[in-house]
């Protein structure tokens, strides 16, 4: 059986890494290169890089930071890539064919796909034909909420699709991605744990690789996504907290009995 | 490009600590401060029981308090031996620049709190070269002191086999909110490089260093031998014993003026004797002559604020000052070239002060400052442009009117 995969998730904000709460707020952790050089370090399995920029502003500059002057996503991208030796999938402001092969061009190794996958599912497609289906992950973000029914949202969590998060994941499959990344919208950043009934009912759902994210408080919680059915376990804050965490991450899932790479 | 400032205190979107405004124009510093009153700070208090009681030794310190003699040293040390009942073994780095009353209270830990008290003191030699470094390299005379402060502590930890550690307030998270109490957020090497060096590590400064990064000119002779207090232990190392560094500001309800209120009658701990250049309060920063003036002023220098704001930005979330006293206090002070300050350690370092003035001008960020007429201008909180100054550097950079 394949070991299971412990992936950090960086959020880019206009430049800066943020930590991010309901897809609402968002406060700046630092500049996107440190962390990935540390990750490097660490010897992470697998990196998620998901551009939320709104708008096209880039700036990290500090005159007195030795890091200077990375003014676009491509800058930002090929900086990232240069210091990242582990698998490196980038995402945000994908919208055709020709955005996912300049990301691979600057060193991304799998692509994601969010809302233009809805908007065009065709995409799911031509990308699959273009860089193969291992290279197409089809985000997918939820709103499941109180009582209410579980619904795919799109935007940074804005725009309401109408469609069931199951039913979407089962026909992004069917068009050609490669893996889901799931992420739960009322439990970005709150601690409160993954929404274990969700990876539940997609993971049972597609044959795909399902990356469960959102709601991690303590390592402990990365055992319950895998229980879940998640191939792979995903995290965003967590990762800027404490020291050491991907070795932690996957001692906590060792001692949960799951297989990882130590 | 106009800065944007908080609407509630007085924080300006470009500073040294990395913070965000909300849809209603509240800085995320004040928005995590609000939490603070509806935290049950009773069930805080029982995790850090519960941390502390899992790291207790029958044989060894329990904790690692890393200490400058400041009032939120001697409270965490309270905390650490009066209400927590742990054995500490205090840390401090010591870079020759204390005060009188700063070093008098540093001293007398040992003996009003009866515990054992490691201080670390680079050579003189080396502090002179490092201040004219940090200066001139990233604009900070002080780094080393950053260094210091944020890398003696966890060599001792690992050193002596102590696992846990526990700093007092994030200084991030509590002026900017760049973490959510919620977090509770550890001490990262990540951190310590990234934000508090900015990037650089020791290495920087060596000759060797100095030579990769392309400013030979700066050479100092250091070597990796001078600058042993300064160099983080290795990952392996850190996690062989296990250490972790703990914020008390996590699990406690800070408030700096009742803590200084609570160490001035408990231990007779002492403020400032003398007013200080840049800043209203008399009781931060006393384990360096230097942080409040000409290593604040720097940073007026870079970003255009200084320690008026950064002081009155926590007294208007304490609700002890209103947005327009706090105003007033940043008129008062941000800009002040602090004399007293700046002569002593211009003498300290043996740099003439045109050339300090013109290396100031090397760091000055171009989103805040613009140059018309030879002066340096810049947008301020209270809706007018001033001028600060004349332009000293030599080359006239981009978007230069001159
Ligand atoms: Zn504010």
């Amino acid at each position: 059986m394949l070991k299971k995969r412990l992936i950090p998730v960086l959020l880019l904000q206009n430049g800066l890494l943020v930590r991010s709460e309901l897809f609402k707020i968002h406060q700046i952790i630092g500049n996107p290169v440190h962390e990935v050089e540390r990750f490097n370090q660490w010897n992470v399995d697998e990196l998620v890089y998901l551009d939320i920029t709104r708008g096209d502003k880039y700036d990290l500059r500090r005159e007195d930071h030795k890091i200077k002057g990375l003014a676009t996503p491509e800058a930002i991208l090929d900086a990232v890539s240069r210091n990242c030796f582990m698998p490196l999938t980038w995402g945000g402001r994908i919208r055709s064919v020709e955005d996912m092969r300049r990301c691979i061009n600057h060193g991304a190794d799998k692509i994601s796909i969010n809302t233009s996958a809805v908007r065009t599912p065709e995409l799911i497609t031509a990308g699959a034909k273009a860089f193969g289906s291992q290279a197409i992950v089809v985000s997918i973000d939820v709103r499941a909420e109180g009582g209410s029914a579980r619904e795919v949202f799109i935007d940074g969590g804005r725009e309401s699709t109408g469609l069931d998060p199951v039913e979407w994941a089962i026909e992004a499959e069917k068009r050609g991605a490669g893996e889901i990344l799931l992420q739960v919208i009322g439990r970005d950043g709150t601690g409160s744990g993954y929404d274990t009934g969700l990876i539940r009912d997609m993971s049972s759902a597609v044959r795909i690789p399902l990356v469960a994210c959102s709601g991690v408080a303590m390592f402990e919680d990365y055992a319950d996504g895998i229980k879940a059915g998640a191939s792979a376990v995903a995290a965003a804050n967590i990762w800027h907290f404490k020291e050491l965490t991907d070795r932690a991450g996957k001692r906590a899932m060792a001692r949960a009995g799951i297989d990882v790479r130590l | 490009m106009s800065i944007q400032y908080c609407s509630k205190c007085v924080y300006p979107g470009v500073s040294a600590t990395p913070l965000t405004f909300d849809d209603s124009g509240v800085c995320s510093g004040c928005r995590v401060n609000e939490m603070k009153s509806s935290i049950d700070w009773d069930r805080r208090w029982k995790m850090l029981q519960k941390i502390t009681d899992e790291y207790r030794s029958d044989t060894n310190y329990d904790i690692v308090i890393p200490v400058s003699g400041g009032k939120d040293s001697y409270y965490q040390t309270h905390v650490a031996i009066h209400e927590l009942g742990l054995k500490p073994l205090l840390v401090t780095y010591h870079g020759n620049n204390y005060l009188p009353e700063g070093e008098y209270n540093l001293f007398r830990m040992r003996e009003v709190f009866d515990c054992d008290h490691i201080i670390v003191r680079p050579g003189v030699d080396t502090l002179i070269k490092m201040n004219r470094l940090g200066f001139k390299l990233q604009g900070d005379m002080n780094w080393h002191a950053h260094c210091g402060i944020f890398t003696v502590p966890i060599q001792v930890a690992v050193r002596y086999k102590v696992p846990l550690m526990m700093w007092g307030e994030h200084g991030f998270l509590d002026l900017g909110g760049m973490y959510s109490l919620n977090d509770f957020v550890e001490f990262t090497a990540k951190f310590r490089l990234e934000h508090a060096l900015r990037g650089y590590d020791w290495h920087d400064f060596t000759d060797e260093g100095l030579e990769k990064l392309g400013r030979p000119e700066l050479k100092e002779g250091l070597s990796a031998k001078d600058l042993m207090w300064g160099q983080y232990p290795t990952d392996d190392e850190i996690d062989a014993v296990g250490v972790r560094g703990i914020y008390l500001g996590n699990f406690v309800n800070w408030d700096a003026n009742q803590h200084s209120r609570l160490v001035v009658e408990k231990y007779g701990w002492r403020p400032a004797a003398q007013p200080f250049e840049r800043t209203y309060r008399m009781f931060s920063n006393l384990d360096d002559m230097h942080e409040n003036g000409i290593h604040d002023y720097l940073k007026f220098i870079k970003f255009g604020y200084g320690r008026g704001t950064d002081h009155s930005c926590k007294d208007i979330r304490s609700g002890k000052m209103t947005r327009a006293e706090g105003i007033e206090m940043v008129r008062k002070y941000d800009h002040v070239k602090p004399r007293r300050d700046l002569e002593r350690w211009l003498k300290y370092v043996g740099i003439p002060e045109d050339e300090f003035d013109a290396v100031c001008d090397t760091f000055r960020d171009p989103r805040v400052w613009r140059m018309e007429n030879g002066k340096w201008v810049k947008d301020n909180i209270w809706g007018e442009a001033s001028e600060y100054g004349n332009v000293h550097k030599d080359a006239c950079g981009p978007g230069c009117r001159k």
